[in-house]
């Protein structure tokens, strides 16, 4: 193979290589962060909520009066919603899972201004009854689910409630992993400022919402506290039976406003919408960005044809005299190929160099981790094959011109 | 002469028609990636009152303890809190410097219709000073607002937006009427026309590109009927206090209110922040304002800055579209070189025939120049498609609302007003320009005795 030879015709015209590998070092910046943000954002809407969302709703109440007796309305509301036939469990919640919404406190060994390590956990809470756990469709892993006696409330306001903070928590095992390493987090106390509660139950897996990549972690800590939640607005969460959900959705819809006067239902939805609508942005964005990696992939792809289609034409006579030479086929072939994969290596080089750059600002702007190195591995084999395949027709042009016919004159 | 360039350029466009058909596809994607970016970014960046950029200031006043380490890296720590407490707004609203002062918050009201059959529903409520209205040029389609006298009483009077009333009274004028909010009874004082400043830059929380508010009602009844926000409140809580949440509201613990003023200008302005700093060391003898003084009398345009309402999300996606065009001319140019250089025997018989090397030039760069505006009207029909099918994917929700002014808003977040339009057009041939002299040159460059040989 004679590659001085080759490299020097290059070099002879040296504009046309170096436009496509300009264009290919650029495409592959573009293409491997791109492709990192798509995969990172739909992980994210993908990853397990640790809830059951099929067969929930959830319906919120507000006051139409001054005069609405919140306190009174939300027992009976509960023992209503939970004596439904269908209704497997129905529980109050503040704030709802996988919403927007989220209280966020942190949890401590001690209280402040004990002596000792304080160690802090930040810790999404949850205000629901024993029912809570049934309801969410959460396992429970340890422990044992909140007596009915033990859930207070409702408090007048949110202020109050954290004076008279529940005796009792449960939380995720990803939360008492980090409260108390060594495990054994079952019957241990944890204080919020100067409340203790002790905790009772663990259960596996909760995300509280959806969270950049980077504060996942942060979003399975969920500590779930038995309370009524403060009024005058009530939110419901009901788990049906299986195919019951839409049919208990409608009987609600006629029947629960009226069960208490003074108050309207301002919103009911069933819970795979909610958590769907929330995931709408992620979604929509991968869209995008795949519109646009594919697009300029497609580009690229032009640029690279281009050139080699040129190329056939303006070798014609020199391939023809080649061939006549007695070069074959074959050799042809690899002549443009072996040329073809010169200038994409030259490409992909200072397109990871660009790549890896790029990736420092995409990482800051989008919360990412940094690119990871097959990410651009797999980016520069996809170069590689793309330049090959894009390059083959003209080549394969190329090698079948007559010698004969290359090599006239008139 | 400009004709015949005209003639030969055409011909030569029509004699590759596939190669003609991807360079202005090339141009046309790349012209609308960065115009589609473009249009984002403007609509984002826009200022919504450039008129009062030197009279209108928000304040901010550092109330934060001293050595407070937040345990979430903040992206400015440098900047005092956004908002302010209860009782150094009300402090500050008794300087008489000020042509107006505003101080407001949202909070949320059931209204109840008063036709029965009608469904309570939740709105938006703003609840501000007097001198709203005024200060932020709010336009009115029926009656005023309220005097500063109306804050005290406090009156039952309610401004509504222009959806509102139509909602509840057609759209007729409805001063005098009555509405009922949370149960209470308010009187119509005037009904605002459609007002939407993008961004919503008197209260940037909860979104920059909202809606205004639906309902007004005088400062006053946050004391006479108690009403909590609905948006941020940031309260320095160190443990659980006996009280309820509205009292902790009304001490200087929280922040939560919006605090405007409208000057007669920058020397006013010197006066004000005198003001505010005697005010603070005053307060600091008292032991409040730990940190050094800083407090910011800040207009329109620093304000957004410091919100960030464009953000590096909009300005990352702006790089991506010059980016994309970039390599879209990279291509151009490429296929122009390839283009243009194999059509080098015909240029040679031209030159041979008494087309000086200018003339050769000159037909080439008439061709990029078609190429060029082709490419662009196509990129501007592709933008527009575009834009269209990002408001579907982006505004779902705004769509669907069934409130014409929501529509309306995403509308003009995903819209390419005609500065931009014609940016296009010059951007394109830009490009053009840029894809095909180097090539234009190179085939004036040659030499025609080498193509009029015998092969």
């Amino acid at each position: 193979m004679e590659i001085r030879a080759l490299l020097s015709a290059m070099a002879a015209s040296k504009i046309g290589p170096l436009l496509v590998a300009a264009q290919v070092a650029v495409s592959l910046a573009v293409i491997v962060n791109l492709t990192y943000v798509i995969e990172q954002r739909l992980a994210a809407a993908e990853r397990p909520t640790g809830l059951d969302l099929r067969d929930m709703f959830w319906v919120r109440t507000q006051p139409s009066s001054p005069d609405y007796n919140y306190a009174a309305a939300v027992k009976a509301d509960l023992a209503y919603l939970n004596a439904l036939p269908g209704c497997i469990a129905a529980t109050a919640a503040d704030p709802l899972p996988q919403t927007l919404s989220s209280f966020r406190f942190a949890l401590t060994l001690r209280p402040p201004g004990a002596a000792g390590p304080v160690g802090g956990v930040d810790a999404n809470m949850y205000l629901g009854t024993e029912r809570f756990i049934q309801a969410m469709g959460l396992r429970l892993i340890a422990g044992r689910n909140f007596s009915p006696d033990s859930v207070t409330g409702p408090e007048p306001d949110m202020m109050t409630v954290f004076s008279h903070w529940a005796p009792e928590v449960i939380v995720t095992r990803s939360l008492a992993s980090r409260l108390f390493p060594g495990g054994h987090a079952l019957g241990k106390t944890v204080y919020l400022m100067d409340k203790p509660a002790v905790i009772v139950g663990i259960v596996g897996l909760m995300r509280a919402n959806p969270l950049p990549p980077l504060e996942d972690l942060l979003a399975t800590q969920v500590a779930i506290v038995p309370m009524i939640p403060p009024g005058p607005d009530g939110t419901y969460v009901v788990r049906t039976q299986p195919g019951r959900r839409d049919e208990l959705m409608a009987r609600i819809g006629k029947e629960f406003a009226g069960l208490q006067p003074g108050r309207f239902i301002s919103r009911m939805e069933a819970y795979d919408t909610t958590a769907a609508q929330v995931r709408q942005g992620d979604r929509a964005s991968a869209l995008i960005l795949g519109t646009v990696a594919i697009t300029v992939l497609l580009v690229t792809v032009v640029g690279i044809l281009g050139l080699a289609a040129f190329n056939v034409v303006t070798r014609t006579k020199q391939l023809g005299i080649r061939r006549a030479l007695g070069a074959r086929r074959f050799h042809i072939l690899r002549y443009f190929l072996v040329e073809s994969w010169i200038t994409m290596t030259a490409g992909v080089s200072v397109g990871c160099i660009l790549a890896v750059a790029a990736g420092v600002e995409v990482s800051r702007v989008y919360q990412l981790a940094r690119l990871p190195l097959y990410y651009l591995a797999g980016g520069v084999l996809l170069m590689w094959a793309v330049g090959l395949i894009a390059v083959l027709v003209p080549a394969l042009r190329a090698a079948s011109v007559s010698p004969a016919v290359a090599t006239r004159t008139v | 002469m400009l004709l015949h360039d005209l003639r030969l350029a055409l011909r030569s466009l029509a004699r590759t028609p596939v190669l003609s058909m991807l360079m202005i596809g090339a141009i046309a994607v790349g012209i609308a990636a960065a115009m589609i970016a473009i249009t984002l970014y403007h609509a984002r960046a826009g200022q919504p009152i450039p008129w009062k950029s030197n009279t209108l200031y928000a304040v901010m006043l550092d109330t934060r303890a001293a050595d407070v380490s937040p345990r979430y890296p903040q992206p400015h720590a440098e900047y005092p809190p956004f908002q302010l407490s209860y009782p150094d707004a009300r402090a500050l609203y008794a300087s008489r410097i000020p042509v107006h002062a505003v101080m407001m918050y949202r909070a949320a009201q059931i209204l109840t219709p008063a036709r029965s059959g009608l469904q309570p529903f939740g709105v938006s409520a703003r609840i501000t000073t007097a001198d709203f209205f005024a200060t932020f040029d709010v336009p009115f389609l029926y009656g005023s607002g309220w005097s500063r006298a109306a804050d005290d009483a406090p009156d039952a009077v309610v401004v509504l937006s222009r959806y509102l009333n139509q909602k509840l009274f057609g759209g007729a004028d409805s001063v005098g009427a009555e509405v009922v909010l949370d149960g209470h009874a308010y009187q119509v004082v005037g009904v605002i026309n459609a007002w939407a400043p993008q961004p919503r830059y008197y209260d940037l929380d909860g979104g920059a590109f909202e809606l205004p508010e639906d309902v007004f009602l005088p400062f006053g009844w946050l004391q006479a009927r108690r009403l909590m926000p609905n948006a941020t409140v940031r309260c320095m809580v160190q443990k659980a206090r006996s009280g309820t949440f509205f009292d902790q509201l009304l001490t200087q613990q929280c922040v939560w209110l919006q605090y405007w003023v409208e000057l007669r200008g920058r020397a006013d302005r010197d006066r004000f922040q005198s003001f505010v700093d005697s005010y603070t060391a005053e307060e600091r003898r008292h032991g409040r304002f730990p940190r050094k003084n800083n407090n910011r009398i800040v207009d329109v345009a620093t304000w957004l800055d410091m919100h960030d309402v464009v953000g590096d999300e909009s300005r990352l996606q702006l790089v991506l579209g010059f980016v994309f065009l970039g390599v879209c001319v990279l291509n151009t140019l490429g296929l122009l070189l390839a283009k243009f250089l194999s059509a080098a025997p015909i240029c040679g018989l031209r030159r041979a025939l008494g087309a000086r090397r200018i003339d050769i030039v000159r037909q080439h760069v008439v061709e990029v120049v078609i190429l060029a505006l082709l490419g662009g009207a196509a990129g501007v029909a592709l933008t527009l498609a575009g834009l269209a099918v990002l408001e579907r994917l982006l505004f779902l929700s705004a769509l669907k609302s069934g409130n014409p002014y929501r529509v309306a808003l995403a509308q003009s977040l995903v819209h390419m007003d005609t500065t931009v339009l014609l940016s296009a057009l010059g951007l394109s041939l830009l490009t053009g320009l840029v894809a095909g002299l180097y090539p234009a040159y190179r085939v004036g460059r040659l030499d025609p005795a080498s193509f009029l040989k015998a092969q």
